[in-house]
């Protein structure tokens, strides 16, 4: 399961430190990395979030042209890094503020105002998460492709489309955990679904 | 946490030990004392800026390193991703290959699970070695040619030659993802292989499999996401200059 990521940007210790537990509150987060100074932004661009919290005093014209290009760049295929300020004022207009983080919030605020951004994202971007038990079909795919058989040889064997073989052959990588062609064929044999010998009569 | 210039060189180990291959790599050897990053780079003749991005892209899977490490030469870079293939080749694969062979010698019982074990991996390191000779022959030696003509004032036909029969396009379709069979070695082990008696060995070599895993993922990523945007930057100039010239 994929974690959600978060970048801190605030320069008092307490402060971060106080954000952070709060977050470590919340199940399958995950802090990236904290600045602590104006200078240290212009990194900001090389890291890859889920989530930037800043404080706007730590930002300059400079600097706010690199957030704005962040939040607006996908960051990998999990959709835009989201910003959250960590004041009230919005100086910086350009900025897509997703949401602001007071200095006076109770700890139950800022709970309620992180998950429900966690939950959207999630929501936006929805993984599929099907049940790890491989199916009667899939174990007849699995044993043909640790046959050595191609998708096309295993869709006129099965009388099913291609198309099809390759949607199996996704979700048995996916609940097996093996994506290679040999790393099957080994799951195949350990759990008697073919024969060492079946496999050495295809190479010889 | 970001490694910088003036942390201790012993404290990047502490914060991850893993780093010692690279450590290594750059010929950076262990008894610095409490010098700081940049001191021990510079005993050591190490570029103190270069050796800061690739051990924090290293410590870091979410470190993109791909602005500053663009400025490195190509030169640095290559020599730095072949010293990471003669480790694997010297060092992580016949390690694996001794904890396999151990784990085979140390069991009874149902041998021919761990014997298939000994075949897969023996096929991935064929397979390794294929990836990286093919890199150091063909794939280095031309990025090093077009970095040479990029630098160079004067045109010279040979490499417009050599552009016509490559191109670090190709490189990218052809480069394969060199990590996947580990990921499934691991995964077979950890969820799958009926567990020998002995687990201790059984350990090492998932730990060992990690390890060049995550050595892997970081190596792959400074040739697709460093040299590959870095050589074609370069080749887009060279053409431009041969349309000029013509
Ligand atoms: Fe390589
Ligand atoms: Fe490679």
């Amino acid at each position: 399961m994929s974690k959600s990521t978060f970048i801190i940007c605030e320069k008092s210790y307490l402060i971060r430190k106080g954000l952070i537990s709060i977050i470590e509150k919340i199940p399958d987060t995950r802090i990236v990395q904290q600045f602590d100074s104006e200078d240290e932004i212009k990194n900001l661009g090389n890291f890859e979030s889920d989530f930037i919290i800043i404080n706007t005093n730590l930002l300059n014209t400079k600097t706010q042209k690199i957030l704005q290009k962040i939040s607006n760049t996908s960051a990998g295929g999990m959709g835009f890094t989201q910003i959250i300020s960590l004041s009230q004022k919005s100086e910086f207009k350009e900025i897509n503020w997703v949401e602001y983080i007071n200095i006076d919030d109770s700890q139950n605020i800022i709970l309620t105002k992180l998950k429900t951004l966690i939950g959207n994202r999630k929501t936006d971007n929805p993984k599929s998460e099907a049940p790890d038990e491989i199916s009667k079909r899939e174990i007849d795919i699995l044993k043909n492709i640790a046959l050595g058989l191609s998708n096309r040889e295993i869709a006129d064997k099965l009388f099913i489309s291609a198309h099809t073989v390759v949607t199996h052959r996704k979700n048995i990588t996916r609940k097996l955990g093996i994506k290679t062609v040999p790393g099957l064929t080994i799951y195949a044999i350990l759990h008697k679904i073919i024969n060492i010998d079946d496999t050495e009569q295809i190479k010889s | 946490m970001l490694i910088t210039k003036n942390i201790k060189m012993a404290d990047v180990i502490h914060m991850n030990y893993f780093t010692l291959s690279v450590l290594n790599r750059f010929g950076i050897e262990l008894g610095f004392g409490d010098k700081t990053v940049a001191e021990v780079c510079k005993i050591e003749n190490v570029d103190v800026d270069f050796f800061l991005e690739i051990v924090n892209a290293f410590v870091d899977k979410d470190y993109f390193p791909k602005k500053q490490l663009q400025t490195f030469s190509v030169k640095l870079i290559t020599d730095y991703l072949r010293k990471t293939h003669y480790d694997y080749h010297q060092i992580k694969v016949p390690e694996i290959e001794s904890l396999i062979e151990e784990m085979v010698k140390a069991c009874y019982s149902e041998k021919e699970n761990l014997v298939l074990l000994k075949k897969f991996f023996n096929d991935y390191k064929q397979e390794l070695l294929n990836h990286t000779n093919r890199e150091e022959t063909v794939v280095f030696p031309y990025t090093i040619a077009i970095e040479d003509a990029f630098n160079s004032k004067t045109l010279d036909n040979s490499v417009f030659d050599l552009m016509e029969t490559y191109s670090i396009a190709i490189f990218q379709n052809e480069h394969e993802n060199i990590e996947e069979k580990l990921f499934d070695l691991k995964n077979i082990i950890i969820k799958y292989l009926p567990q020998p008696k002995n687990s201790e060995n059984c350990h090492k070599l998932l730990y060992a499999l990690f390890s060049l895993e995550q050595d892997i993922i970081d190596h792959s990523r400074i040739e697709d996401k460093v040299l590959v945007p870095k050589i074609r930057e370069m080749e887009k100039v060279i053409t431009k200059r041969f349309g000029e010239k013509k």
